[in-house]
């Protein structure tokens, strides 16, 4: 029992970060039924930043950046829905061109940190980086924990924001019909491209929260580009919240899977369990979408 | 009020609206009336804009529509309450109904709107917790609409607001129409396939017949008129 909650432990802690990484592929899937495979060189460019703003002698921890990193990226993602998201949004034909345009933003992102920071792995610790605590007999990792912490105050935040705020409620409604909500006189332009900013920005944060214990390479994208997307459609394209509850469960079952198998082939259980999951919920667990791409 | 000349619309160069001239005056209230494909609901469209015009002009107060985005039509008070409701199903009816106040000139408008709205549609009072999608049919549309006078219209579009519904439903659906205009001093359109209803709540009609208006004459006349009313009323005239 102690050693299946020693392994439950971190499998939800890192779960909470998956989530938050999800949860900002879903949203944009969710409002503009756009698939950005660039989301995980956002959450790279956004590992670079807080190391940047650690090493770079300025010696910002991680977590206290987060809220430069989130104010930085929502600029950049509604720059990046401006310049280019927003021509090929709308018609069915732009599938192809949503593909091409997210795939070819992520290789130029990758590329361009290539160029000015080698491949060499980069790697962020803070004083308290191997630090933690003994709960019984369990070992909580400080970093892990704050990771975790700050996933579920940023989900509580965006649950806040879609539901409580004016902007929320209207990105909402455009999610849901965008017809309809232009005769509510919203704007869909606009409310695509905060849901756009948003999006990329809760995947940045979450790349900040992964600093502390996941070294940081041009290509790191490809470790998580995975689990987020297995996350959005685990919990149902269209769902933020299943996006979220989708991350969680990939964590608990890549660390779980551990006490029986070796870690090499914890992915093997994630998408045993994700087939599983679609052949019985072909919508995922809170779908909404019928048709995807 | 609305004065719109020589409109002309299309789907992928089939003709939709061919040279319609149309015209709302302040606080009236005007039906189109047509078959099923006429360019009825295209003209709604055109109007809110969710439909592009090939040519001709739409003028609001003076003002051209044309030009203007979508959601800034909204602004200037022309509200469309589209065919097949819309409602926001994942959505509660009070948040709805919040929806239908966010255009800026009703934002601070909200309370005093939804007491009105749930005096029109005494129904929704009870609803209000509950999901959009967890209405009936009729509670949907009677919803679609107050949605619409949220937004505090100086034009309130009605696009089939019976369609799909029992004759009792589509009867609660009138009765609420015509309580909201003896309070209200809207200008309004009607779509509508129950001729009959609408004439009752409006001044005047257009009957449209294949993109084209074939027909302009008051509600009195069209209900007088016994060639008229079989020829473009249907057969219930």
């Amino acid at each position: 029992m102690v050693e299946f909650l020693q392994f439950l432990v971190p499998g939800i802690l890192i779960g909470g970060v998956y989530a938050l990484l999800a949860s900002g592929l879903g949203l944009i899937f969710g409002v503009m039924r756009v698939v950005n495979f660039a989301q995980a060189d956002f959450m790279m460019l956004a590992m670079y930043l807080s190391w940047a703003l650690f090493a770079g002698g300025v010696g910002l921890d991680p977590f206290l950046a987060v809220p430069a990193v989130f104010v930085l990226f929502l600029v950049l993602g509604m720059a990046v829905h401006w310049l280019f998201i927003r021509f090929v949004i709308g018609k069915r034909e732009n599938h192809d061109a949503q593909v091409i345009l997210t795939i070819g933003l992520g290789l130029i992102f990758q590329n361009l940190i290539l160029i000015r920071y080698s491949s060499e792995p980069r790697v962020v610790a803070p004083s308290y980086a191997n630090a933690g605590d003994f709960i019984g007999d369990i070992f909580i990792s400080r970093v892990r924990l704050y990771a975790f912490l700050l996933s579920v105050l940023v989900a509580a935040l965006l649950f806040l924001f879609l539901n409580r705020s004016r902007t929320g409620r209207a990105i909402r409604a455009a999610s849901e019909n965008w017809e309809a909500a232009t005769y509510m006189g919203i704007d869909i332009d606009r409310t695509n491209r905060i849901a756009f900013g948003v999006g990329v920005a809760l995947t940045a944060v979450g790349g900040s929260a992964l600093v502390t214990f996941q070294s940081i390479t041009p290509f790191v994208g490809f470790r998580f580009v995975v689990v987020m997307f297995a996350a959005v459609v685990l919990g149902g394209l269209g769902s933020v919240s299943g996006a979220f509850v989708g991350g969680v469960l990939i964590g608990i079952i890549q660390s779980v899977s551990q006490v029986w198998t070796s870690a090499a082939v914890k992915n093997v259980w994630v998408f045993a369990l994700f087939l599983l999951i679609l052949y019985v919920r072909p919508n995922g667990l809170f779908g909404k979408v019928q048709r995807a791409i | 009020m609305l004065e719109i000349s020589d409109l002309c619309a299309g789907y992928g160069g089939v003709p939709a609206l061919r040279s319609i001239d149309f015209r709302v005056g302040p606080r009236e209230h005007v039906a189109i009336l047509g078959p099923n494909g006429a360019g009825k609901t295209t003209l709604l469209k055109t109007i809110s804009g969710t439909v592009e015009a090939d040519s001709g002009s739409i003028l609001f107060d003076g003002q051209d529509l044309l030009s203007q985005a979508p959601h800034r039509r909204v602004e200037t008070g022309i509200v469309h309450v589209p065919q097949g409701r819309m409602i926001f199903a994942s959505m509660t009816v009070s948040d709805n109904l919040r929806l239908g106040s966010h255009r800026r000139g009703a934002r601070d408008r909200h309370d005093e709107r939804r007491e009105l709205v749930l005096e029109i549609f005494p129904a929704l009072a009870d609803m209000l917790g509950r999901d959009g999608g967890a209405l009936s049919g009729g509670q949907q549309q009677m919803l679609a609409v107050a949605r619409g006078v949220m937004a505090c219209p100086r034009l309130l579009m009605l696009d089939e607001p019976s369609m799909g519904l029992a004759p009792r439903a589509a009867d609660d659906i009138f009765e609420g129409i015509a309580r909201l205009l003896k309070s209200e001093t809207t200008a309004m359109i009607v779509v509508e396939q129950r001729a009959h209803e609408a004439l009752e709540v409006c001044d005047r009609a257009y009957v449209l017949e294949s993109a084209e208006v074939a027909l302009e004459a008051t509600s009195r006349e069209l209900l007088a008129d016994e060639t008229l009313a079989a020829t473009y009323l249907g057969s219930g005239a």
